[in-house]
């Protein structure tokens, strides 16, 4: 029988991740609570990069994802009596079938029609959602959830092991080149036999999935659902800058962007007046890395380091 | 059943609206048609020329219709600064913009729209002012009808007008249809491709900013840096219905937006709900009429 | 059993313009059918049916008897038809093997990630492309584009290929080499080809059987060499070109 061998980066990451979920147990309380927000920017930033990353079809409102999400824990725990854990599955469901219908009717648009779409959806849902009674109407929902750092933390953790290694397979996998082959030129990739339609709800679908799960694991920490923080559209852009600055479509890129992105933001956390200067930080860099390095940081590492090219991905 | 007076009210208030989005709408338009590249800033610009009128303003007492020019003439300056910082390396040399380049210009302008809305939060702070100008409301029979809305609308309308006879009577409108509808073919007439695209842009940008300063009169206390995020997706939308590209669709889908959102609460639909249905007009357009529904 | 694929009397309209008005014509497993005509005459809209990339205003078209027309694209590769771009267009992104693995993997082959890089190895082999099996798809120059896009449209394991204009801009040495070369693939793999083309040498050199088109319908067709001499193909094209394609 044949051990599979698997690339470097996967192993790096794997292990990161094991020394985070054993050593939580043991540190102090405002770190377990850093960790987590942070491993909720991760989830976010690999989640979008199922789409974004490996199709190039840009979605400026991912963040509806994670309304759905937030919104399916709130309404389960709220409404059915779920545990939290519940709540979380049943965001990843509903995330993932919303993606598939959204995806339906969006994915046959291309470029910046679909980005528009996207965009447009998003902002609709934040306009209706409110409205309805029966999720909270304008206040939201409100749970008695008291603070479980270590349930949150390693569902959190599950769901981004499960997305890296996810990744890892979809981008050495059959389906890894027909993206790829769709992402280069989709016309083409269907005269080589692609189901082009197929691939992309697939991936879009996972993308929802991941998406709404974290959300829901989101408004856990939060125990509560509000309109506002439910359906945020500074986390739809920075899942996007995560994944831009990054490297789109890698193994790494996401998380490091996740790193790049979250350090600024919980430092200048504290500092109320400096808020929005974090995200002006983060579209410059945005910028520069598009007109200069449109890879990203992994991306472009490959490209002019050919030595590193079979250790980073 | 909804009272007619209050229908007929909103509908006059959504027309008057809806030139003001018509003009917003139109700077994007001539952007798109003619480099095909979408500025995802471009709700940023239309709040810096919003903050131009107001601090005109308050510092010279100039009234929105006022500021259109200098405001229009900063847009130009904008623009033509633009074009040369981003757009020239991506569309130098193409004979069509390519589907990278559309993504590059995609995530770059989404990168320059958080710098600047950010910018702007940390130099003109959060708190919502407003434009003091109150001309007095003229009674036409049984409705009223707020004077600064129709100058800002009859003014929206001419800077239409003006914009589509400079693009069928000049040299230079003709040149720059010519370069929108085929890179190639303008170039063996002796058009210089880079002097067209900057040239739209410039006008694209003032045209972005004269609306900014317009819709002041809609935002008599609105006026924030985050205004952006709400009208750059409705000129999107705009842009689609009227068809990228086609110079009276602006006008089409302005009036269309304004109406759907001020006259559905007229019938008890929330204002909220309206907003929505304003934008998820969009999906049945790219489904059915993708070039717009302008023919 | 050997593919055939059928179009009876197909029409396709643009609008106003009427591109082909009723054109039949059949291609079979092994053999090489050459379709000619001047330029508009409707060759690229026929190719362009015939692969699922549009679909007929009436008529059908069908493979082994059953229809295609109406199929999309990536279901008629599926069956087994596959269609090379005349102006070629490689995954850019990716190398020259891994291009050729793609159409491995979803074509009628259906080949499983591995075994496909195996057979695109393989193929470029055959096709005289190994040394640039780890070239990314960017740096190739023309010719090579055009081998590459040979080599994907085989790599799919479709029994009949449509060639648009393969040889396009090649003369001398060059164009004998690469008509060597389909031949010699044509044969060791066994599928039927359908060839557009404006260089006479090499549709006379490869089919076996010729249809003229023009203006959307058949003018003429048979053994290359009668169609060569028939009046009505010679007034087609003013005479010059086919007069002086060597036989």
């Amino acid at each position: 029988m044949r051990f599979p061998t698997f690339g470097p980066t996967l192993y790096g990451l794997v292990l990161l991740m094991v020394v985070l979920g054993v050593a939580t147990p043991f540190l102090p309380i405002i770190v377990k609570v850093q960790l987590i927000n942070f491993l909720l920017f991760v989830g976010l930033a690999y989640a979008l990069n199922f789409i974004t990353g490996l199709t190039g079809y840009v979605s400026f409102g991912h963040a509806i994802f994670m309304g759905i999400g937030a919104y399916a824990l709130g309404g389960g725990i709220d409404r059915l009596g779920f545990p939290p854990l519940l709540g979380v599955v049943l965001g990843a469901g509903l995330g993932a079938a919303f993606a598939v219908g959204i995806g339906l009717v969006t994915l046959r648009f291309r470029g910046v029609y679909f980005a528009i779409t996207t965009l447009v959806l998003f902002l609709a849902a934040k306009n209706i959602v409110p409205e309805i009674s029966q999720l909270g109407g304008g206040v939201g929902i409100f749970m008695n959830l008291g603070f479980q750092p270590l349930a949150e933390f390693y569902t959190i953790w599950t769901i981004v092991v499960l997305e890296i290694g996810l990744t890892y397979w979809v981008t050495h996998g059959r389906l890894g080149y027909g993206l790829r082959a769709i992402k280069s030129d989709e016309d083409a990739a269907k005269t080589v036999g692609v189901n082009a339609s197929r691939l992309k709800l697939t991936v879009f679908g996972i993308s929802g999935m991941f998406a709404g799960a974290t959300g829901a694991v989101y408004a856990w920490t939060l125990s509560a659902v509000l309109p506002d923080t439910g359906f945020d559209i500074t986390y739809s852009l920075r899942m996007l800058a995560m994944i831009i600055i990054g490297g789109a479509g890698t193994l790494l890129g996401p998380f490091l962007g996740a790193i790049i992105v979250y350090v600024p933001y919980n430092y200048f956390q504290t500092v109320q007046s400096l808020l929005g200067l974090q995200l002006a930080v983060i579209g410059a860099l945005v910028l520069l890395i598009a007109l200069f390095i449109p890879t990203g940081i992994v991306g472009t590492i490959r490209r002019h380091v050919p030595i590193l090219r079979r250790y980073i991905e | 059943m909804a009272d007619l007076g209050l229908v007929v009210a909103d509908l006059v208030v959504g027309l008057m609206l809806g030139c003001v989005f018509a003009v917003i709408a139109h700077g994007l338009n001539v952007i798109w048609g003619v480099t095909k590249v979408v500025n995802v800033a471009h709700g940023e610009f239309i709040m810096l020329g919003a903050y131009g009128a107001y601090y005109l303003n308050v510092y010279l007492g100039f009234n929105p219709v006022l500021s259109v020019p200098v405001d229009a003439a900063i847009g130009i300056g904008v623009g033509f600064l633009f074009y040369f910082g981003l757009l020239h390396r991506e569309l130098r040399g193409k004979e069509a913009i390519t589907r990278e380049s559309e993504m590059v210009t995609l995530v770059a302008t989404f990168g320059l729209s958080l710098v600047i809305s950010n910018a702007a939060l940390a130099i003109f702070k959060g708190d919502a002012v407003g434009i003091r100008w109150t001309p007095e409301t003229l009674a036409l029979g049984p409705f009223d009808v707020a004077l600064g809305g129709l100058y800002v609308a009859i003014s929206s309308v001419a800077i239409i007008a003006i914009s589509d006879l400079f693009l069928s009577r000049t040299y230079l409108g003709n040149a720059i249809r010519a370069y929108s509808q085929d890179i190639g073919a303008a170039q063996l007439m002796g058009i210089n491709p880079a002097r067209i695209a900057a040239i739209a842009t410039a006008i694209g940008f003032a045209l972005t900013m004269a609306g900014g300063a317009l819709l002041t009169v809609w935002l008599p206390v609105g006026i924030t840096p985050l205004i952006g995020a709400t009208y750059a997706p409705i000129s999107f939308v705009i842009v689609v219905l009227g068809g990228p590209g086609k110079m009276w669709g602006s006008l089409l889908g302005g009036l269309t937006l304004g109406i759907l959102i001020d006259v559905l609460p007229a019938f008890g639909i929330s204002a909220s709900i309206a907003m929505a249905a304003a934008f998820l007009v969009l999906i049945p357009v790219l489904l059915f009429a993708r070039e717009g529904i302008l023919r | 059993m050997t593919a055939r694929l059928v179009a009876r009397d197909v029409r396709k309209d643009f609008g106003g313009v009427q591109a082909l008005r009723g054109v039949s014509l059949s291609v079979d497993e092994g053999s090489v059918v050459g379709l000619i005509g001047p330029n508009g005459s409707g060759k690229t809209t026929l190719l362009n049916l015939l692969a699922g990339a549009e679909k007929p205003t009436s008529g059908t078209i069908e493979l082994n008897g059953r229809r295609t027309d109406g199929l999309p694209v990536n279901r008629v590769v599926g069956l087994g038809i596959a269609k090379t771009y005349q102006i070629p267009r490689p995954f850019l992104a990716m190398t020259v093997r891994e291009n050729v693995a793609v159409a491995a993997m979803y074509g009628a082959f259906h080949r499983k990630a591995g075994e496909a890089r195996d057979d695109a190895g393989r193929l470029l082999s055959l096709v005289g492309m190994d040394r640039q099996a780890e070239t990314v798809a960017t740096e190739l120059t023309v010719q090579h584009r055009k081998q590459l896009e040979l080599a994907r449209a085989i790599a799919t394991g479709a029994r009949i290929l449509l060639l648009d204009e393969v040889f396009a801009g090649l003369s001398g040495d060059e164009l004998a080499r690469s008509i060597n070369l389909v031949s010699k693939i044509q044969k060791e793999l066994g599928f039927g080809v359908l060839v557009v083309e404006h260089v006479m040498r090499a549709v006379l050199t490869l089919s076996g059987h010729v249809v003229v088109i023009e203006e959307g319908r058949t003018i003429a067709e048979g053994a290359p060499q009668e169609v060569v001499h028939d009046p009505a193909v010679v007034e087609a094209y003013l005479g010059t070109e086919v007069a002086r394609a060597p036989t």
